[in-house]
């Protein structure tokens, strides 16, 4: 038997373009909206029979803004995957959400359709930031989007939180980890803003109209985000994921262990037996190609075993699992215990606090030559 | 059958850089049809990429055209100040030279260095005023100050636009009236002189000659007389504008012959071939002066193993490049390299920028520096090395070159000019009106206060309007120190310098803060410093780094995020580690360009 596989859908539509967003996900194309969800069932269908004998233990719908779509759509979507695709019983199904797009009403109705887990953009609860990410929502969205899923029933939250935005301070952001653990969510995802060039934000930092990001006072937000949920329970359990025992996020940890995964939709990733391929990005193209019967394959890559290993120590390390010490010389890791980035842990390295902080300084230094 | 000798005119174009010399020989190649119309472009003797990136000429071309009749050989020179030895060498193959003056700009420095090397080298000047064309010229007033300066009638001067080719046929005219043909016995032994030379790798050593006497035909058994190889020739030929056989050259004329040679030491610029054996000359023609480096600047391969590489591709560019010298060295920071002597940092930037590109070579270069005099009891040491230097104390005084510097510059300015040429530590010279509104400033300089960014601050001071050439002139006793800079705790002996005494301290910060910005964070905190023997008299700390990791992995895009810790494996590996400290590449030459003129231009 294979190992357990997870289900990705990509659905690119969102109210509007975040600034800071690199994702694959448009404003404005809410037309297309029908046309791709036909897109979505026949890619299904045409996917499906090179996945037999897989058994799916998560399915995650991710954008984009995935609530943008109607749930009686959402709900037929996931019949047709559960129809197409072995799952298990109590398959964790995740949907992303923006504040301002969910309804007790509509997350009523999603719960209903299967949608046990709802993954709330919250980002932050200081308006300033939310105004310097350009996110369109309020504080108070977030606060009404949780109390109206927790109304509808949903037994499983999580909110994500963005850190590090212009104008941010660590005072700000103290707060924001304080709000968030006052709604009580069962899991927590914080980032570090990363500003990526072919964003607009990108551009307004390359041309020095807003500052990028200081690193050190990220650092000291992370190291203040581990004090914080860890002293509320939540247990950190990759770098940038917090959850209430038992309630880790199955599907994104098929990524960093490596689990086979299904990606539909513009641009999504499959991966299975070290090979990751990728359908193509513009939902024009994906649903022209899907529509003529075609798989709307992009791109692939075969992982060579340096490439393999790479991701293996690199994603071990990102889930604080750690990677054997037998793997490397010791000359290769000492010096990281001795300066307190790495602990030994019964044969395996596992990064500390600070080691996290500096990870891929890590990989590259235990992997170099 | 070769021209008859007086049917031929050999010149060259000369003038200040940007005064329209490679655009007039357009004009020239349309109207005597040597390029075909659908071939033309602009700056068409510009042939190298590196040219028309830059919009200027590296290197002199000669070409044949062929007028009424007569046989024009025409040679295109560079303006920069870099390449004032290109002009040398062009003029000895020459009876007249074009002296172009741009009727806006009016006369520049290397109006005057050209002028003045043309008429020393016994040529007939055509004067004349380009780009009349422009709303900005007064070409009568051009015309009256250059008149002034030649000593001639402003009647004689001509008056083009090599944009519009209105005046070109005068010019060419003119050049067939007033430029004597070239002398020369035609049955007298062969005397032929290299003013240039190229590598091909098909057909080996290609040398550019003008023949002096005698006649040489296609194919003829050869011999080097400076360095006495023979050698079978493969084909002479002439520039029209492309490589183009001909049976013979004959005295007088100048083109090219494909000279047999594989081995590029044995076909010098400046040597004269003639035949091999009893027929053959005896006698050389006078050669050129060496050109003498400027400014030295150690170059390395980026990757250790492509130093044999990078010797072969020197000696290959030196043979299209007579002035480029080097001799190997070794540094415990880069391993084993060169260092290699430049006319200027124009000529620096070229050389590096060839290197990488036609032999695919990545190189470090290290800052730029002039050469030291240390003289201790008796003896004389040549530094071209600033790790080289002797510590102080350790001799009796130590000399640095000097030049005697040209600048021409609106009157206005001269207050600006004199403040920075005292900053410079220069001392002037003379200065004379050449208008009342143009003055003509000489001082004696430091080579090593003008060769960096002095051009660049002597335009910003004057907003564009005044312009230098330079010539060597002496060694001239100075209060230099070697600043060296060290990494945590080690001394990096590529980042050593020689500066003056007064200047150290201001140095030493400015490189430490430079330093400070070029070294990424480390994993622990990296102090610079800045120290004169045991002083330290500067210091920077760069702060450990803590923070370096992909924020977001999720979404299955694992295979980018992988990406982008190869590229960043990668950037570490282009570094050099200096005993702990990772040092990127470029901070070896971006450092010292420590005034924030950090140029590219
Ligand atoms: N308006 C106008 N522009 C001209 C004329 N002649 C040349 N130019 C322009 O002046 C600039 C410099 O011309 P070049 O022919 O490259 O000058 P050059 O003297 O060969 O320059 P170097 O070889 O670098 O010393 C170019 O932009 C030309 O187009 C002219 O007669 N009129
Ligand atoms: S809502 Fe999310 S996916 Fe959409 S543009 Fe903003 S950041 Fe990007
Ligand atoms: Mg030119």
């Amino acid at each position: 038997m294979s190992a357990p596989g997870g289900i990705y859908v990509h659905i690119p539509f969102c109210l509007t373009r975040c600034g800071y967003c690199d994702f694959n996900a448009y404003a404005g194309l809410e037309g297309l909206r029908p046309r791709y969800l036909a897109a979505l069932f026949r890619e299904a269908d045409l996917a499906a029979p090179a996945w037999v004998g897989t058994e799916f233990v998560s399915v995650f719908l991710g954008g984009g803004t995935p609530t943008t779509m109607e749930p009686a759509d959402l709900r037929a979507l996931l019949s047709h995957l559960r129809e197409r695709f072995e799952m298990v019983p109590d398959t964790e199904v995740t949907i992303e959400a923006n504040p301002d797009t969910v309804t007790e009403a509509s997350l009523s109705r999603l719960l209903e359709a299967g949608f046990a887990r709802l993954s709330i953009g919250a980002q932050s609860f200081d308006p300033a930031v939310l105004r310097s990410l350009e996110r369109i929502h309020q504080p108070t969205s977030v606060r009404a989007a949780v109390a109206a899923a927790r109304r509808a029933g949903f037994p499983n939250l999580s909110l994500d939180l963005i850190y590090g935005a212009n104008g941010e301070s660590l005072g700000s952001w103290r707060r924001t980890l304080d709000e968030t653990l006052a709604l009580g969510p069962e899991h927590v995802s914080a980032y570090a803003l990363t500003i990526e060039p072919a964003t607009a934000l990108g551009r307004q930092v390359a041309a020095g109209q807003v500052p990028g990001p200081d690193p050190d006072l990220q650092a000291d937000m992370f190291l203040l985000a581990c004090e914080v949920l860890g002293d509320a329970g939540y247990a950190h359990y990759e770098i940038s994921n917090w959850a209430r025992p038992g309630f880790e996020c199955v599907h994104n940890l098929g990524y960093w262990e490596r689990r086979p995964y299904v990606g539909l939709g513009a641009g999504a990733h499959a991966y299975r037996d070290d090979v990751r391929w990728w359908n193509v990005r513009p939902p024009e193209t994906y649903m022209e190609k899907v529509e003529s019967g075609e798989l709307p394959i992009g791109g692939s890559e075969s992982l060579d075993p340096s490439d393999a290993y790479l991701e293996e120590v690199f994603l071990k390390l990102r889930i604080l699992q750690g990677v054997p010490a037998s793997w490397f010389d010791a000359g290769r890791y000492e010096p990281y215990l001795q300066s307190g980035l790495l602990v030994d842990d019964f044969g395996q390295l596992v990064p500390t606090e600070r080691g996290m902080l500096l990870l891929n300084e890590l990989v590259l230094g235990l992997t170099a030559g | 059958m070769s021209t008859e000798i007086f049917r031929i005119r050999n010149f060259c174009i000369v003038a200040h850089i940007d005064h329209g010399k490679s655009t007039l020989a357009d004009r020239m190649l349309e109207l005597t049809h040597t390029v075909d119309q659908r071939a033309m472009r602009a700056q068409y003797l510009d042939r190298m990429d590196l040219e028309r990136e830059r919009g200027i000429t590296i290197k002199a071309q000669a070409v044949r055209l062929l007028h009424e009749g007569y046989e024009l050989n025409l040679i295109d020179t560079p303006g920069h100040v870099d390449f004032t030895y290109e002009v040398s060498r062009s003029l000895a193959a020459c009876e007249g030279a074009i002296l172009l003056v741009d009727a806006a700009q009016g006369l520049e420095a290397q109006t005057l260095a050209n002028y003045h090397l043309a008429r020393d080298a016994g040529l007939t000047i055509v004067p004349a005023i380009n780009k009349i064309d422009l709303p900005a010229a007064e070409p009568e007033q051009r015309a009256e100050e250059l008149a002034r300066l030649l000593g001639a009638d402003p009647a004689e001067i001509l008056h083009v636009s090599a944009k519009t080719g209105e005046g070109v046929d005068d010019v060419l005219k003119a050049v067939i009236d007033r430029v004597p043909h070239p002398g020369g016995d035609l049955h007298a032994p062969l005397q032929a002189l290299i003013f240039d030379s190229a590598f091909d790798t098909y057909r080996g050593v290609i040398t550019y000659i003008r023949v002096k006497q005698g006649t040489l035909p296609s194919n003829a058994k050869i011999k080097m007389l400076a360095t006495h190889v023979t050698s079978e020739a493969e084909e002479t030929g002439v520039m029209a504008p492309e490589a183009t056989p001909v049976d013979s050259l004959g005295p007088g004329e100048v083109g090219y012959l494909v000279t047999g040679l594989k081995d590029v030491h044995h076909a010098k610029v400046g040597d004269t071939i003639t035949l091999a054996g009893k027929q053959g000359a005896a006698v050389p023609l006078p050669g050129y002066r060496e050109p003498k480096p400027m400014v030295w600047s150690g170059l390395y391969p980026a990757d250790g193993n492509d130093y044999s590489a990078l010797r072969e591709a020197l000696d290959r560019l030196k043979l299209s490049d007579s002035a480029l010298v080097y001799e190997p060295e070794t540094s415990q920071a880069l391993g084993f390299g060169f260092r290699v002597g430049f006319l200027g940092l124009l000529h620096m930037d070229i050389v590096r920028e060839r290197l990488e590109r036609e032999f695919d070579l990545q190189l470090i270069s290290t800052a730029p520096n002039v050469e030291f005099h240390v003289f201790r009891g008796a003896e004389e040491i040549v530094v071209h090395n600033p790790a080289e230097m002797p510590p102080g104390g350790d001799y009796d005084r130590v000399e640095e070159p000097v030049i005697y510097a040209t600048i021409i510059t609106p009157a206005t300015y001269l207050g600006a000019i004199f403040e920075l040429c005292q900053a410079r530590r220069g001392e002037m010279v003379d200065m004379e009106y050449l208008t009342p509104e143009r003055v003509e400033v000489h001082y004696l300089l430091p080579l090593a206060e003008v060769v960096f960014d002095f051009f660049d601050q002597l335009k910003s001071k004057t907003r564009g309007f005044a312009s230098l050439d330079y010539e060597p002139w002496g060694l001239q006793e100075a209060k230099l120190v070697r600043v060296d800079i060290l990494l945590h705790g080690e001394p990096v002996d590529a980042f050593s310098s020689v500066v003056h005494r007064d200047k150290a301290y201001e140095y030493g910060k400015k490189m430490t803060e430079r330093l400070k910005e070029l070294i990424p964070r480390q994993l622990f905190d990296v102090a610079i410093q800045a120290s004169i023997g045991s002083k330290v008299i500067a210091r920077e700390t760069v702060k450990a780094k803590r923070k370096d990791v992909l924020a977001k992995c999720y979404g299955g895009d694992i295979t980018r995020k992988r990406k982008l810790l190869e590229t960043q494996k990668k950037g570490k590996e282009r570094m050099r580690r200096v005993g702990k400290v990772d040092v990127p590449q470029d901070a070896f030459i971006a450092a010292l360009r420590v005034d924030e003129g950090a140029k590219k231009k």
